[in-house]
């Protein structure tokens, strides 16, 4: 398909390379001269990185989600986006990793938690689950490269990216599989986490509320996540890619699944306002008192980026509107990213024990500039990916027939 | 973590943990192991890229023939235009090619998709050519490679290669079998292939060939429309001789592709 002209597709990539060569400094000091270049110490050990990990990590569920959706489901609609989420997935999670080895702050010793395993550690499924689907979303990832027209050229390599595709339903049942758990897992710390009672969770044996909650929030916006990223590449590329009817069906099942999620996170937060905080000690609103953390926190998340997010996507008539799907859409995105940093930044702020204060962490420079090197990561594989690679199957269809005709398949 | 290391003990969460671990590994390594096998043991490699590129096309580049000459209003092909395979096909009953919009298509051939064209010969053999509308869209290639006496043709591979304007298009063969000869320079024949059974089910005849032309004349508009302008349906005119030089700014690797139903 048409791309830009080489000379617009440079600019852009030189812009972005100048930022991924900020976060490639950035992150030379914090691994030359230690994690004291960040702002984070032994009492605020989750700051920014952590907080963008689980972001993109629920953002980049998508992939995971959209796989399942079409190769086990048989939702063919998909068929449209499945290459995108790929990459998505692919770059969300390549990301949090690359963040993680920074944070963990010695990441030559990364192997560390592979060779000595700490099965009583939530974190340890965590490790091995992202890795292996690290290692699906490469093999999802190898067929589309593979259809590159100058790579078609050779037979072979034709008929291993065929063979490879005909075995995505397995990658995909695989990938929901570990999905599954390392979604869960990321909640699950906060089942063990009983030294702060503000994000302290119970639930059903050694799994907390917040070890569903998770997955089910991560599978709610990734479709969400799928829809923006769609629209924002429709918007700078100039081209559609894909049929109204796509968006519609993303939109649809983001809006059920938001609307199941923000009920369990309703309940959830009433059993913890009226119970589990209470048993703890703390009167729940305690800890809204700790300004800037008010009660709007609260509002925002579960009001404003989940309920009106879930009634829009769910109402045709609302998401019918581009404009009002895109709103919905972003704070449906918003609602999961203030979920994660309520479970991070705030629970690390808010103080427990009579002698604690109120922490205040601004992020320093080099974790801003890491920060900023992952995102332009993102955005130069992704504009790779787009110029290079067919990440848009309806986008040839579109061109030659610009209004939407409907065959019907002989099969 | 293994016996050995100091402090280590297996317990029930290690077996289950690892476990787990382990046949998750194996599930994705086996994966890609058989997908390898198949594909190095794949004795057809021409066969599987051509249903590779099949399920690439846009649907409305799959329509089926009756929906070309008017039997049908809306049908996409599910066999790779394989007509032979297909349960739903009925030969055309009306057999004279309708207008050719002035392009020359003599009604004694035979039409494959990818703009080439059979005459079957006395002999037995079938001479295999270049129609007149690939033929004046790409005009004078700069190099043309071809197949040599005794190549097998696999039908929907690639036949012979054409080089114009810095792409390379493989052409695709509307048959199997063997060549047996290959024509020279002034020749409007490309190849002659010898079939041990001469199967054209699946080749575009008579009303078809009209309304596959008017479909690949308006593909061929709407392809050459630059990106972002609103497309003109031009009416009336016929296709200019070497299209490839009239427009040197369009985007003829893409143009070339996809009228020889490449991706």
């Amino acid at each position: 398909m048409e791309r830009c002209a080489p000379s617009r597709f440079v600019l852009w990539t030189a812009a972005w390379a100048a930022v991924l060569a900020f976060g490639v400094y950035s992150s030379y000091l914090c691994l030359a001269r230690g994690l004291n270049q960040t702002n984070m110490d032994n009492r605020f050990a989750f700051g920014l990185w952590i907080f963008v990990d689980l972001s993109i990590i629920a953002l980049g569920a998508g992939a995971f989600f959209t796989g399942f959706l079409l190769y086990i489901l048989k939702w063919r609609d998909l068929k449209a986006v499945i290459n995108s989420a790929v990459v998505i997935g692919f770059i969300c999670y390549s990301g949090a990793v690359t963040a993680l080895l920074i944070d963990v702050g010695q990441p030559l010793r990364a192997w560390f938690t592979f060779w000595h395993p700490n099965t009583h550690s939530m974190l340890t499924e965590v490790t091995f689950c992202i890795s292996c689907y690290l290692l699906v979303l490469a093999l999802e990832y190898i067929p589309l490269v593979l259809k590159n027209r100058r790579l078609r050229q050779h037979a072979s390599v034709v008929v291993f990216g065929f063979e490879l595709h005909k075995v995505m339903a397995v990658m995909a049942g695989v990938g929901t599989f570990l999905s599954f758990f390392h979604q869960g897992s990321l909640g699950g710390l906060y089942g063990v986490l009983r030294g702060h009672p503000f994000a302290f969770r119970e639930g059903f044996g050694i799994w907390p509320t917040t070890f569903f909650l998770f997955i089910l929030s991560a599978m709610a916006v990734g479709p969400s996540f799928l829809i923006l990223v769609t629209a924002a590449v429709q918007a700078i590329s100039g081209r559609k890619l894909v049929k109204a009817g796509v968006f519609d069906t993303l939109a649809k099942t983001s809006g059920v699944l938001l609307s199941v999620y923000v009920l369990a996170k309703a309940v959830d937060t009433l059993v913890w306002l009226n119970s589990t905080s209470r048993a703890a000690g703390f009167l729940p609103w305690e800890y809204y008192t700790w300004k800037p953390f008010g009660e709007w926190i609260l509002f925002a998340e579960l009001a404003l980026c989940g309920f009106l997010p879930a009634a829009l996507l769910v109402s045709r008539r609302a998401r019918s509107h581009r404009p009002v799907l895109l709103v919905a859409a972003a704070l449906a995105c918003c609602g999961v990213i203030l979920n994660r940093f309520v479970l991070t930044i705030q629970t690390l702020a808010l103080p427990t024990l009579p002698f604690d204060e109120f922490l205040t962490y601004w992020p320093s420079w080099q974790e801003t500039g890491t920060f900023l090197g992952v995102i332009a990561y993102g955005v130069l594989v992704y504009s790779f990916s787009f110029r290079f690679l067919n990440l848009f199957p309806q986008e040839r269809e579109l061109k030659v027939a610009p209004e939407e005709v409907e065959y019907v398949s002989g099969r | 973590m293994f016996p050995g290391v100091d402090g280590f003990h297996w317990t029930v969460q290690h077996v289950v943990f690892l476990s787990l671990f382990f046949c998750v590994l194996a599930t994705i390594g086996a994966t890609v192991i058989v997908a390898w096998v198949r594909a190095a043991r794949q004795q057809n490699p021409e066969s599987v890229r051509w249903h590779s590129e099949f399920e690439d096309l846009p649907a409305r580049d799959r329509k089926c023939r009756q929906v070309l000459r008017g039997d049908m209003k809306a049908r996409t092909c599910p066999n790779g235009f394989d007509c032979g395979q297909c349960h739903e096909f009925r030969p055309a009953a009306d057999k004279a090619m309708g207008s050719t919009y002035g392009l020359v298509y003599p009604e004694n051939r035979l039409y494959h998709r990818g703009h080439t064209w059979v005459e079957p010969q006395a002999d037995g053999t079938a001479l295999v050519g270049l129609d007149d509308f690939a033929r004046r869209v790409m005009g004078v290639p700069e190099s043309v490679e071809l197949p040599a006496v005794g190549t097998r043709l696999t039908r929907n591979g690639a036949a012979w290669k054409v080089r114009q304007g810095g792409t390379v298009v493989r052409i695709l063969a509307p048959l199997d079998g063997e060549v047996v000869a290959v024509g020279d320079a002034g020749s409007e024949w490309v190849l002659r292939v010898k079939a041990e059974k001469l199967e054209t089910t699946h080749l575009l005849r008579g009303a078809e060939v009209s309304g596959w032309l008017r479909d690949e004349l308006e593909r061929l508009q709407i392809l050459l429309t630059p990106a972002g302008a609103t497309p003109t349906l031009a009416d009336g005119g016929v296709l200019v001789e070497d299209l490839h030089r009239a427009l040197p700014e369009a985007n003829w690797d893409a143009v070339l592709s996809e009228l020889t139903l490449q991706a």
